[in-house]
């Protein structure tokens, strides 16, 4: 682990630290992501079968030419018989024997207009539409947002418009189920996971990642395929037009691909860890951007604009580093590639020169030959370069299956406790930290529904870990914890939350409208409920003011609207929900006695049929609460109305109030 | 946040704008890019002349066995007897002498492959070096011009489409050089030069070149649009999707409170959905617009050779060819037929590549636009030229008649008049949402005023640097911003230069030293994103902390101890109280006891200060304050 304390610093990542693949894990991922061809069946089927077909037409292009060189121009009569065109050429030569020149001239312009416009037939190779859209920068950034929408055919005309259409549609499929799904768990991660994992890493892997996954399905399957198909195709031809070339040149070829693969396949692990440093290093500078800007207001007035902006400009120099990094070692294996193919082609050059020179074989035949055998030996260089090209996307996909796998909070049960009546008791409860700080002892309390209860004390005394145990955000380390007859430790996450609404300190809210922002909690809701719920929150007020009312747009630095109309709007939501316990923490730390007043009033109305638990320091807000549990130390050291803990001559509380009103 | 004339067509002018807008991040490379284009000559003009000259060995010295040329021979080091005199009925080269001459072949060809691959390879990597240092300095450009950018800004724009410009949008100026300069004039060259060549061939030519650039026209007049329009909208909408997932992450915590996880998966797929949708009817639109244009140019070709083929069959005589140096057929035949059958070809082709040019550019350009977007933002907050310095010691601090709205005809100060003098405590209080911290981002310049002036020692703050203005103003934030770092680069952040001494010293008056040091590393401890893993006493301390050590003549504190027990409270406050005889320190605070230990309450309503003074004299006043006060101790 010290390899991974070091990438902690680096690029700070701080969940996902042994970034090492091995050679088994690899195969698995490779296994896993090609699994996900099966959501795309059907598309994959037609893709191959057009891919195939795409292969056929550039091949009659030569002989086509030929055609009218021979035939109409130079005015040769069509002889089939002694005809030097491969077999299945023959039928279509067939239906010309006979005509004029210009007759020929005609059919074939005929011909190639229709198979212009269906194959696109005579037009460059349309392999350029591989790389369609966005133009591209030099990082991995730029260019998996290209990989999402990848497509491409080696058609052009109706046929590789379909094909192309195809592909980037299938391309987009996968990688956005693999977007979904890793998204899913990222909302699911613990609370304490949240706490490490950077929300720049996070968008990184979301956005950037999970595009590669198209690459290993495309690279391993439909690629090759196509490559060998091609060569095969090639061969073939060869093969039919000048008969048996020299057997020793296929054995060289294959000889080649082995060696290539035996070079290639020890530098694969390389290639993956030099990748996955990339894409580190462009999720850290994610990372730093997203907190400055984020934090832009804190950021600017601790004065912190220069140092951001440099540590920002240190961050992405070192992830084009890291991607140059990447580029040279491709560059490195291309080279190593082309030297191997250089090797095999003055061997192949040697033989076949021999031939000629001992009058075996014709200079024609040389030329055929040797530009066979290069077609050949570039097919086998291609093969090692796939295995190395499919690294970068292996390298990315491992960054999002380490999210899927990651222990995430959520089991789905399908049990379901129904809203619950009576209220909460708590037995015997201590927890302690991971790191074994003890927060939390022999906590027993009985919280029925319809009450509003505050818990109190100092800073630190384990307020919050208290009433984090309510929606599961925290586990207790022992004793139990009941919602009715219902207890907490046999029920799923999802099951829990159903019937707890947590109102946090900090008013987090989207950048969104605050209609949107309410809804959030319930997406059905009504504008009656919407309205109720902003008047409990004494909310309504100030959204009317506001020039586009529930509708306002709010900003991420949201500095249009003060932080008590944060606090409102969180805590309308929070009503909005409706589950019969709402935590508040800290209602009203940013509130002026006026609304604190009228808020708990306000909460009263509504709480027979709830039970409200409220963090607070403020003595009114306190008050107002029908019980009041003092907790210290992590232990309950009072429980009592206001008035009950009041006549406690010595009681904690007591001198908690009187310190307050000093 | 869009700007909504990114829809404007894009005009050839705007093209030129943008290159001379990229010249200045290109400028600083141009020694390098000469470097690079000089090594792909080099590597070029080394693969064409071997080309020539391994046809020549191959086919006629080695497999016929002819003799060399005497250049020739000395580049492979090969001795007299293999060069030719260049007599009629020469010798031809032995076997021997063939398998010499092919082992150096082999050899040179080595030294080739080293020489060729090892430039265009190692060409490609400096190539992208240079590349992103180009686009490094356009992104730093952005991020640092974001950084300044006022809050106004901010809180109308997403952290995702930042990233968004920052990454994607700003990469488009590594593209400039490539389809804006050297493929058009590629092309272009291309295509006149093929265009006159065939003309000298048939006038007819002519006319079908005509008509194939009307309908090409008329072609890319309908296309154009749609494919500017889809490229727009792929990258608004990419960049709405970067700032949902950004702003879904961050907000992971309320998604659990509210068990919104499958609202908020609704919310990122219908984004999602959406911005797949455009990236693919984009790529579609340009497909089947290159596809137009494919059968438009190659079909015309078709024909066109069509007639070349029938013409050769009759020997046509050409239409200027035969007086035209460079085309030089008097009549059609076969050479005369493969010379304008490779022209028309690459006409067709060039005409294809300037249609798929059209397309790219409107991309490139909306890319650019929204890059540019960033660095064209007048900023709000304006630099002096000529900064006054920040006065060594500092008297008072006042605000005269000072007015500001977020938006317009919705103003948050009125009218506001204040004053703070060296050694005191002002605390301002007001109903939420009264503009309390608003008044004092003021001070630090987040904003400026629309009316008024804030000044210390009587000199307005427009005067000084807001840099230095920043760095003698500290806050302690209402929302307890904290970065994912160690506790003590927390304290210390936005600080030059501090001693651990100094950092202890601060925390122990913000009363932060006792749970950092229960912490498991101590200062050293890393803390979670956004701070996470404290409680909101202990960041609330720890911003304090941050506001403390940076020392500076005047500290505001907006609700310091909002979050804290009482008995913390008092001690922050009296620490502070202490810490603060030399300075001016503004409170912004609801509660009593905090507002109890400051010199002068300064009560914010509608946007004006109503009531001002000691607690004493606002008691006695018996105004607002005063009913503040009743209902905060109640009957007690």
């Amino acid at each position: 682990m010290s390899d991974a304390t070091t990438h902690d610093k680096r690029f700070d990542d701080r969940v996902d630290l042994d970034t090492r693949l091995s050679g088994s894990e690899t195969l698995r991922i490779v296994g896993r992501s090609l699994q996900f061809i099966g959501r795309v069946k059907v598309f994959f089927i037609i893709k191959i079968l057009f891919a195939l077909v795409s292969v056929l037409p550039p091949l009659l292009v030569p002989w086509i030419l030929k055609i009218i060189v021979d035939h109409v121009i130079l005015q040769q009569p069509i002889d089939i018989l002694n005809a030097n065109l491969p077999s299945f050429f023959i039928p279509l030569l067939g239906l010309l024997e006979g005509l004029t020149p210009s007759e020929i001239m005609f059919a074939i312009t005929s011909f190639m207009l229709v198979t212009l416009t269906i194959f696109g037939l005579r037009a460059a190779p349309a392999e350029q539409a591989e790389a369609w859209g966005m133009p591209i920068g030099y990082d991995a950034a730029t260019q998996s947002e290209q990989a999402l929408s990848a497509g491409g055919s080696k058609a052009n005309g109706i046929w590789g418009l379909i094909e192309l259409s195809l592909t980037i549609r299938m391309t987009q499929r996968l990688a956005n189920d693999l977007r979904m799904q890793l998204m899913e768990r990222l909302t699911r991660l613990e609370m304490t996971t949240l706490d490490d994992q950077r929300i720049g890493d996070s968008v990184y892997r979301v956005m950037y990642d999970s595009p590669m996954l198209p690459g290993i399905c495309y690279r391993l399957t439909i690629e090759p395929l196509l490559l060998i198909l091609g060569t095969v195709l090639n061969i073939y031809l060869m093969q039919s037009t000048y008969g048996d070339f020299i057997p020793e040149l296929l054995k060289l070829a294959v000889f080649l691909v082995f060696l290539i693969l035996f070079i290639t396949i020890p530098l694969t692990g390389l290639a993956r860890r030099l990748h996955q440093t990339n894409r580190a290093a462009g999720a850290s500078t994610t990372n730093t951007m997203e907190e400055s800007i984020e934090n832009i207001s804190a950021v600017q007035s601790l004065g912190g604009s220069e140092k951001e902006a440099q540590r920002f400009s240190d961050a992405s120099e070192e992830s084009y580093r890291r991607h140059r990094h990447t580029a040279l070692f491709d560059a490195l294996i291309s080279m190593v590639n082309y030297i191997c193919i250089f090797g095999s082609m003055a061997i192949a050059f040697v033989l076949i020169s021999n031939s000629v020179i001992e009058d075996e074989l014709t200079v024609g035949d040389y030329s055929a030959l040797i530009s066979m055998f290069f077609m050949l030996s570039s097919a086998a260089g291609g093969l090692g370069l796939y295995l190395v090209e499919v690294q970068k996307n292996i390298a990315a996909v491992r960054r999002v299956f380490f999210f899927i796998d990651y222990t995430s909070e959520y089991n789905d049960d399908a049990r379901r406790m129904g809203r619950i009546q009576k209220g909460v008791k708590i037995r015997n409860v201590d927890f302690s930290y991971p790191d074994g700080r003890v927060a939390l002892k022999n906590i027993n309390l009985d919280l029925p529904i319809g009450k509003v209860i505050a818990i109190v004390g100092p800073t630190g005394a384990g307020k919050t870990s208290l009433a984090y145990l309510l929606p599961g955000y925290l586990r207790p380390s022992s004793g139990d914890i009941w919602f009715d007859e219902y207890k907490l430790s046999d029920r799923s996450v999802k099951d829990i939350r159903e019937q707890v609404t947590y109102v946090f300190q900090e008013h987090m809210l989207l950048s969104d409208t605050i209609k949107e922002n309410l809804l959030l909690a319930r997406p059905n809701a009504t504008s009656e409920e919407i309205d109720f719920a902003c008047r409990i929150s004494c909310a309504d007020e100030f959204i009317a003011n506001l020039p586009d009312g529930i509708d306002t747009g709010l900003g991420k630095a949201g500095n249009t609207i003060s932080v008590g109309q944060k606090q409102r709007i969180s805590i309308a939501r929070g009503i909005l929900r409706d589950t019969p316990i709402v935590i508040l923490d800290e209602p009203t730390a940013a509130l002026d006695p006026k609304t604190e007043n009228k808020l708990m009033a306000g909460l009263k109305q509504v709480a027979d049929k709830k039970l409200f638990i409220i963090i607070a320091h403020r003595l009114s807000t306190v008050k107002a609460a029908d019980q009041i549990i003092f907790i210290e130390d992590g232990k309950i050291s009072d429980v009592g109305s206001h008035d009950e803990l009041m006549s406690k001559k010595t009681g904690r509380y007591r001198q908690f109030v009187n310190l307050q009103n000093d | 946040m869009t700007s909504t004339d990114d829809s404007r067509p894009v005009t050839l002018s705007e093209v030129w704008s943008y290159l001379k807008r990229c010249w200045p991040f290109y400028r600083p490379q141009i020694k390098h890019l000469l470097a690079f284009i000089s090594l792909t000559i080099f590597s070029g003009v080394l693969v064409l002349g071997s080309m020539v000259l391994v046809e020549d060995l191959v086919y006629n010295k080695l497999l016929q066995g002819e003799k060399l040329q005497s250049l020739q021979a000395s580049m492979f080091f090969l001795n007299d007897s293999f060069v030719s005199n260049g007599g009629e009925n020469e010798e031809l080269l032995s076997l021997s002498e063939r398998d010499t001459l092919r082992d150096r072949m082999i050899i040179g060809g080595g030294f080739w492959v080293i020489i060729v691959y090892g430039s265009i390879v190692f060409g490609t990597y400096y190539m992208i070096w240079i590349f992103q240092r180009v686009n490094q300095q356009l992104r730093v450009e952005m991020l640092s011009r974001a950084e300044h950018l006022s809050l106004r800004y901010h809180s109308s724009s997403r952290t995702g489409d930042l990233i968004y410009r920052v990454y994607q949008d700003s990469a488009t100026i590594t593209n400039v050089l490539q389809w804006c300069v050297m493929t058009p004039l590629r092309v272009v060259g291309w295509i006149f030069f093929a265009s006159l060549v065939l003309l000298f061939f048939s006038p007819w030519f002519g006319l079908i070149i005509f008509v194939i650039s009307i309908l090409m026209f008329l072609v890319s007049k309908k296309f154009v649009p749609i494919i500017r329009e889809k490229a727009r909208l792929s990258r608004e909408l990419n960049s709405a999707l970067t700032s949902r997932i950004q702003e879904n992450l961050a907000a992971s915590r309320v998604v659990k409170a509210n068990s919104a996880e499958e609202e908020m998966m609704r919310r990122f797929s219908h984004d999602s959905k959406h911005a797949l949708n455009a990236a693919f009817e984009m790529r579609l639109y340009i497909s089947i617009y290159l596809l137009i244009s494919l059968l438009l140019s190659i079909g015309g070709f078709i024909v066109a050779e069509y007639f070349m083929a029938t013409w050769s069959i009759i020997e046509k005589s050409t239409y200027l060819g035969g007086v035209v140096a460079f085309v030089g057929f008097a009549a059609w035949n076969l050479g005369a037929f493969r010379a304008a059958s490779a022209q028309g070809e690459e006409l067709a082709a060039q005409v294809w590549e300037a249609s798929y040019l059209i397309s790219i550019v409107q991309d490139l350009v909306m890319g650019l636009r929204r890059a540019f977007y960033i660095l064209d933002i007048e900023p709000e907050i304006k630099e002096k030229v000529n900064p006054k310095v920040f006065p060594k010691t500092i008297q008072k601090v006042s605000f005269e008649s000072v007015a500001f709205s977020y938006e317009k005809d919705h103003s948050v100060l009125t009218d506001i008049n204040l004053e703070a003098k060296l050694g005191t405590i002002t605390a301002i209080v007001g109903g939420t949402g009264s503009g309390k911290s608003t008044l004092l981002s003021l001070l630090l310049r987040l904003y400026d005023p629309d009316r008024g002036t804030v000044l210390i020692n009587g000199t307005d703050i427009k005067d000084f640097s807001t840099s230095d203005l920043r760095s003698n103003v500290s806050i302690a934030l209402q929302q307890n911003i904290l970065f994912a770092k160690s506790v003590k680069e927390n304290i210390a952040y936005g600080i030059e230069s501090t001693t651990e001494a100094e950092i202890i010293d601060a925390s122990k008056i913000a009363c932060a030293d006792d749970f950092i040091n229960d912490m498991p590393l101590n200062y050293e401890t890393e803390l979670g994103e956004r701070g996470g893993k404290l409680s909101t006493g202990q960041r609330q301390r720890l911003s304090i902390a941050r506001a403390l050590l940076k020392n500076t003549p005047i500290l505001i504190l907006d609700e310091p101890t909002a979050s804290l027990d009482a008995e913390t409270e008092k001690r922050v406050m009296s620490n502070i109280a202490k810490w603060g005889r030399n300075r001016i320190i503004f409170i912004i605070t609801h509660r009593l006891s905090t507002i109890k230990s400051a010199d002068r309450i300064a009560v914010l309503d509608s946007g004006e200060i109503k009531e001002f003074g000691s607690h004493q004299d606002l008691m006695t006043l018996k105004g607002d304050y005063a009913e503040f006060v009743k209902s905060e101790t109640g009957d007690e």
